[in-house]
């Protein structure tokens, strides 16, 4: 035994896995068996092009949200969109989706509609008696300085919205986004205008992703359906004041729904993951219990 | 000086070579390795410096493998000297038992004891090593350490033989392993010779640095019977105590520690558990503790001494490890040796570590360790179990220190055998086998050490540099004084 010992007759025994034993070969001996534990991309998802086209639709139909909101904001700071309609059919988008949650919700619900509709209640009356507030809040800032803060802020929400897991929306994408709004809609002109504009952005942003959440759970057909609809109104929406920026938006939702997908399943191919007995072991199991 | 010190000096006593030193040695231990290429018989003796950032006073696997095997090799009659960083005040030449000299030199730390690296700044001192002790080999440790690997990077460009050990075991999905695998392909693809501690190391460490699996050798660590016997009269046999001796960290599975505690205690009401070992899990222990009303019967000992970790074992019945990953696991040959029954989770290359009647092996689940205990358990109860004498008796000779001086002797004299690469083949193997990128970068850092190298020997050529003088004497002549009045081994010059 030993690193040098020479080529001589080949020991009958078969070469084992073991450090106790002495065994009749060279320390630098390498058997037949060597590496033979090694697997390679255990874990790898095998995705299929049109699987992640859906996937992608999420994350596109999410940017149309955004867009969807600044159109709406556009509209009601020029004055065409006035503060009462906006209410009314937010009003009636509200029901309505809240009617096909319960619908698709099969009965099962861990709240009581009392307790919806006291969180709504609640919610109103609060951001109605400090919309006068929010609509003064950022008077002494420059207005350059308040639409780059919104910019910031909705990009902010668009990164860290946890499209895996998309209900409820994730706390710094959600307060992301509603600050993003609140500085918006701060420049409005009136503090009904603010208000109205604040209920639509809970409704964009914090209802919406939870009904789009229960469509794809329950109705898995309509998901795609949802997140074409609102895509088109996202682009529909800004092609009305500003052509150039709805095509620029048409062009990004292409290469996030068509071309990302494609690169990767394509880069899927190169995936060269190694595993064997080296790998730290994973605690799988929850272990929280014993602490609770 | 201070507890520090004083600590620290008490090591060597302890860590003494498990056998005594033979009473024959080669009168003139490195004249015949200083003229190399001089042919090379069996009997060849090498001037070997190991390197590594982990070094006493720091506590662990590393370190007493590089004091163990220093003391075997030096009492095979080759010269050892050990340089690492300084810890503290400690810095400077120190010699240990059997003159076994040790350089403390000053290089800043900068996190877990591994000294920042420039790849260049080191080279002055190192060289000086080198040069002073006139060596022929350099052994580096420890894949953690940067030290080590500048000393590798150093030695190539002296024309020094190198040989590296890899202690421990890496993954590779995140970004950090990729990141360190690099650079060990990059620091061991033109080192003479590997040595990893157990077959599933060197597996790892070959697909890490894409080395040839010939130039790896595996050579276990030991573990010193005579520091860990057995002493049944120190259990209570009254009752069943379970021990676990770790540092308290979430590599060694400490969560799962914190399952199987209450899970076991409320199944048996005689069940005791006793916990050595301090770090950041501690907390959760504590907790577990606490929730579940066990203070009478989990004792958390905190920090061990490593001369302490005997007296800790004996008082149990069943030794529990639970990591997660493990290179090749000394606690388990410890807690055997000890008599202990060992129930441990499979994971890295623990299972070749003991034979199978000696080991109790689980998954790294709770359920799976509860069962493996439970079983453990149920055969301690009935009396169904080896004594420990007789584990004893078995472990002892399994992993000694003098054969794996043996094995690392004989990779030192293949080293020794192979070409150390010229500058021009080193530049072509780097860019051949790192990648483009970084075999170019590595390639030109080679080439302003050699230049380095170059003004380093101009300024202070070597012929000016003295040739140190080892504790033995020159010719040895001091060695058979030596044996009539033992000299103090902790005494420290410097």
């Amino acid at each position: 035994m030993g690193a040098d010992s020479g080529p001589g007759a080949p020991p009958t025994v078969p070469w084992r896995k073991v450090l106790y034993e002495r065994q009749p070969f060279p320390d630098n001996y390498v058997d037949r068996r060597f590496l033979e534990e090694l697997r390679r991309n255990i874990r790898v998802r095998q995705y299929r092009y049109w699987a992640v086209v859906r996937e992608a639709g999420l994350v596109a139909q999410q940017l149309s949200c955004v867009a969807v909101f600044l159109t709406l904001w556009f509209y009601m700071e020029r004055g065409d969109l006035g503060p009462s309609t906006l209410l009314w059919a937010s009003l009636g988008f509200a029901l309505l989706g809240y009617g096909l949650y319960e619908v698709l919700g099969g009965g099962s619900r861990e709240r009581t509609r009392l307790a919806d509709l006291q969180s709504a209640a609640v919610f109103l009356a609060f951001t109605f008696g400090f919309s006068p507030v929010l609509k003064t809040l950022t008077e002494s800032v420059s207005t350059d300085t308040v639409y780059a803060m919104s910019a910031m802020m909705l990009l902010a929400h668009l990164v860290s919205f946890p499209y895996t897991q998309p209900s409820p929306p994730g706390s710094l994408s959600l307060n992301a986004a509603l600050f993003g709004s609140v500085c918006l809609a701060s420049r409005l002109p009136g503090a009904l205008h603010t208000f109205a504009m604040l209920s639509c952005a809970l409704l964009v942003f914090a209802l919406w992703p939870c009904l789009l959440h229960r469509l794809r759970d329950r109705a898995e057909w309509s998901f795609p359906c949802a997140a074409a609809l609102v895509c088109v109104a996202g682009v529909r929406g800004l092609a009305s004041f500003w052509p150039e920026g709805a095509l620029l938006l048409f062009l990004a939702l292409l290469v996030l729904t068509l071309a990302c997908p494609l690169l990767l399943v394509h880069l899927q191919r190169h995936k060269d993951n190694i595993h064997g007995p080296w790998d730290e072991a994973e605690i799988r199991e929850d272990l929280s219990r014993f602490l609770s | 000086m201070g507890q520090r010190r004083k600590g620290c000096d008490q090591v060597p006593a302890h860590f003494k070579p498990n056998t005594p030193p033979s009473t024959t040695h080669t009168p003139d231990t490195h004249s015949s390795s200083t003229h190399r290429g001089s042919g090379h018989e069996d009997c060849v003796k090498h001037s070997i410096c190991m390197v590594s950032d982990f070094f006493y006073p720091n506590m662990g696997g590393v370190e007493s493998h590089i004091y163990q095997l220093s003391q075997c090799l030096i009492e095979k009659g080759h010269k050892v000297v050990i340089a690492t960083h300084a810890y503290g005040d400690r810095r400077g030449v120190r010699y240990l038992t059997n003159g076994l000299k040790v350089y403390y030199l000053p290089l800043q730390v900068m996190y877990n004891q591994s000294t920042a690296t420039t790849c260049f700044h080191s080279l002055p001192l190192l060289r000086c090593v080198f040069v002073r002790e006139r060596v022929t080999v350099v052994h580096a440790h420890s894949s953690f350490s940067a030290m080590a690997h500048d000393a590798l990077f150093h030695a190539k460009t002296m024309g020094l033989n190198t040989v590296f050990t890899d202690h421990s075991l890496f993954g590779f999905a995140d970004l950090s392993s990729v990141l360190t695998n690099k650079l060990l392909t990059v620091s061991l693809c033109d080192t003479n010779h590997i040595v990893c501690v157990s077959y599933t190391s060197k597996e790892n460490t070959v697909l890490r640095a894409a080395l040839d699996p010939d130039i790896v050798s595996v050579i276990p660590n030991a573990v010193d019977p005579s520091d860990f016997t057995p002493d049944p009269g120190r259990r209570d046999d009254s009752k069943i105590t379970i021990v676990v001796v770790s540092r308290l960290v979430y590599r060694k599975g400490i969560d799962l520690l914190g399952g199987i505690i209450p899970e076991l205690c409320a199944n048996h009401s005689d069940l005791f558990f006793i916990i050595g070992g301090e770090g950041p899990k501690r907390i959760v222990l504590e907790e577990v503790r606490e929730k579940y009303q066990l203070h009478d019967r989990v004792r958390l000992l905190g920090a061990l001494d490593h001369k302490d970790v005997r007296d800790v074992l004996v008082q149990g019945h069943i030794f529990l490890n639970t990591s997660l990953t493990e290179a090749f696991c000394m606690a388990i040959v410890e807690g055997a040796s000890c008599g202990l029954q060992v129930v441990s989770t499979r994971v890295g290359g623990i299972p070749e570590v003991l034979p199978d009647d000696l080991v109790t092996l689980c998954e790294p689940t709770v359920s799976s360790l509860c069962a493996g205990l439970e079983n453990v358990i149920a055969r301690q109860r009935s009396g169904n179990v080896l004594s420990p004498a007789a584990i004893h008796r078995q472990v002892q000779t399994l992993y000694t220190w003098r054969n794996v001086a043996e094995r690392t002797e004989k990779v030192y004299d293949q080293a020794g055998r192979q070409p150390v690469l010229s500058l021009p083949a080193r530049l072509q193997r780097l860019r051949s086998h790192c990648g483009a990128v970084a075999g170019s970068i590595f390639s030109f850092f080679a080439v302003i050490n050699f230049l380095f190298l170059l003004f380093l020997q101009w300024l202070h050529p070597d012929q000016l540099i003295d040739v140190a003088m080892d504790a033995s004497g020159p010719h040895s002549c001091w060695r058979t004084l030596k044996k009539e009045k033992p000299k103090d081994p902790n005494s420290a010059v410097i």
